[in-house]
């Protein structure tokens, strides 16, 4: 098969398979959010709430479009669409199984880094494309935002490259599955390395407690203050999808993606991209929102220097260390 | 590394809660017991000798403070049971959708002819269904269950406890403030 009817193949079931999980993460979230908050969760709509997704899209589909008299038309629509675009990406590199995988990029590490970044574009191109002093504000401060977070994520990111010598995330779990998990040994660049990647995955897919683009007490709804129906939804959906791909990559990069005891292969790597995924929420739903400034102290001062340690540690492992990169 | 440990107190706070059984109670499936004096709707019920009790007085609609009570008295005439003269009522509606339900027009009914309901459940599908008419109450009191009062024990209760007229005595003339001794220099 060439490459592209293989690409194009894998990536219609992935990105049906994601789509599909997205929906069910939504009814998941909205469970467990209400159970942390000692309450029962949609529990109307279908057996133990299931259909709700279902429900809340109808509902969304059903609203006006607005589009506001001033905005620029152009940017206005195209930013949900790429949204969307941009996190189902990043999935096309994600090791689902040793066989599954759309593209198994040389460079999937930087490739998924990459499309990480370009996930602010959307964000600024709605922002100012709504004309509205509240979208353009949450934009801005997702672009300060992104500026702050990508130092530490990219290099938390190196620490597994380093380890397992190659950047290919295919590559990386394979050598997870011959070593160790990167989060298990070397526990000390390893697990604190996961510890910055987790943080920085938050603040990439502007969750709580680093929800500071979207701040709802400050800033309406931040970029999306505009937006209603369908659009509305497609940023939804695309916010979801980060997330999930996130978790994901995460899983590849420190949990061994596809690799475990008795049956390696998809089951372990949905369940640890299902776990990190709950995990997000769990922080989400347990948590306040950090101010701008607090976010970047955070970030510059205390992640940074922590990340540039732990890659001079993985270097040191490689070179000195029992374990590097046969 | 203060924010990090109270992140995870507050991580582990909501873990436990989130395997806590839910404190919600699923309302239209589960009611929770309701208090004594719970009141909802209206009943028209009849008197002893199986006639509606209402005489059309229109004290409860006098006393209603949102006035949602709307009654059309007949003249008098004889009871066909009991023989006696007595007046009797030939249109009550009364507009559930205003009501507060204060219980006013329970309290000065002196026939003890318009008592409230305990009901599961007000809400309807359309505010027809919350005009109440003549039929309905009295559908009302022979279906629904009464709350805890009628006007007669109302009255009772609402009547203020004799007292023996006592001349109070004059209050004395409160005592003049002493000026206020002036100590050292102002300042």
């Amino acid at each position: 098969m060439s490459p592209l009817a293989h690409g194009a193949a894998y990536g219609v079931v992935i990105v049906t398979v994601l789509l599909t999980i997205v929906a069910l993460t939504i009814w998941f979230e909205r469970k467990l959010a209400g159970r942390m908050q000692s309450r029962l969760g949609p529990t109307m709509v279908g057996p133990v709430g299931l259909l709700q997704p279902i429900a809340d899209v109808l509902k969304l589909l059903q609203k006006e479009d607005i589009i506001p008299t001033d905005a620029d038309r152009g940017l206005f629509n195209v930013a949900p669409i790429l949204a969307v675009l941009v996190s189902l990406g990043a999935a096309a590199v994600v090791p689902f199984s040793p066989s599954t995988i759309a593209a198994d990029l040389d460079v999937g590490v930087l490739y998924v880094l990459a499309i990480g970044g370009v996930m602010v574009i959307p964000t600024f191109a709605a922002g100012w494309g709504s004309n509205n002093k509240f979208a353009l504000l949450g934009a801005m401060r997702a672009v300060a935002q992104s500026v702050s977070y990508g130092v530490p994520l990219v290099l938390a990111t190196l620490v597994p490259v380093i380890l397992a010598g190659t950047l290919s995330l295919s590559g990386i779990v394979t050598w997870q599955s011959h070593h160790h998990w990167i989060a298990v040994w070397p526990v000390i660049p390893g697990l604190p390395a996961f510890f910055v990647f987790f943080l920085a995955l938050l603040a990439e897919s502007n969750r709580i407690p680093f929800d500071i683009p979207e701040a709802e007490s400050e800033l309406v709804a931040g970029v999306t203050t505009e937006y209603t129906g369908a659009k509305f939804t497609l940023f939804y959906m695309g916010e979801y999808l980060h997330t999930l791909v996130g978790s994901a990559v995460a899983a590849a990069l420190f949990f061994g993606g596809w690799d475990g005891p008795f049956a390696p292969g998809l089951p372990w790597m949905v369940g640890k991209t299902l776990v990190l995924f709950a995990t997000v929420y769990w922080v989400r739903w347990s948590l306040l929102r950090f101010r701008a400034d607090q976010l970047m102290e955070l970030c510059w001062k205390r992640l940074t220097p922590l990340a540039v340690a732990l890659v001079l540690l993985a270097a040191a492992w490689v070179q000195f260390g029992p374990g590097g990169s046969e | 590394m203060g924010y990090l440990l109270d992140a995870l107190r507050a991580m582990g706070t909501t873990l436990v809660t989130a395997f806590r059984k839910p404190t919600t109670v699923e309302f239209p499936a589960v009611i929770r017991p309701r208090a004594e004096r719970y009141r909802a709707s209206f009943a028209l019920p009849d008197d002893e000798h199986g006639e509606l009790a209402c005489i059309g007085c229109l004290a409860c609609e006098r006393i209603c403070p949102s006035q949602v009570i709307k009654m059309k008295p007949s003249g008098k005439r004889d009871s066909p049971v009991t023989g006696k003269k007595r007046q009797y009522v030939d249109t009550f509606v009364l507009d559930l959708s205003a009501c507060i339900g204060c219980e006013l027009c329970v309290q000065v009914c002196n026939s003890d002819a318009i008592r409230m309901t305990r009901e599961p459940e007000v809400p309807v599908f359309s505010r027809e269904d919350l005009v109440l008419d003549l039929e309905r109450l009295r559908a009302n009191a022979r279906e629904k269950t009464m709350s805890w009062g009628k006007g007669s024990e109302l009255l009772e209760r609402q009547e203020p406890p004799k007292v023996e007229k006592k001349v109070a005595p004059k209050p004395e003339a409160p005592p003049v403030a002493p000026a206020v001794p002036v100590v050292g220099e102002a300042r």
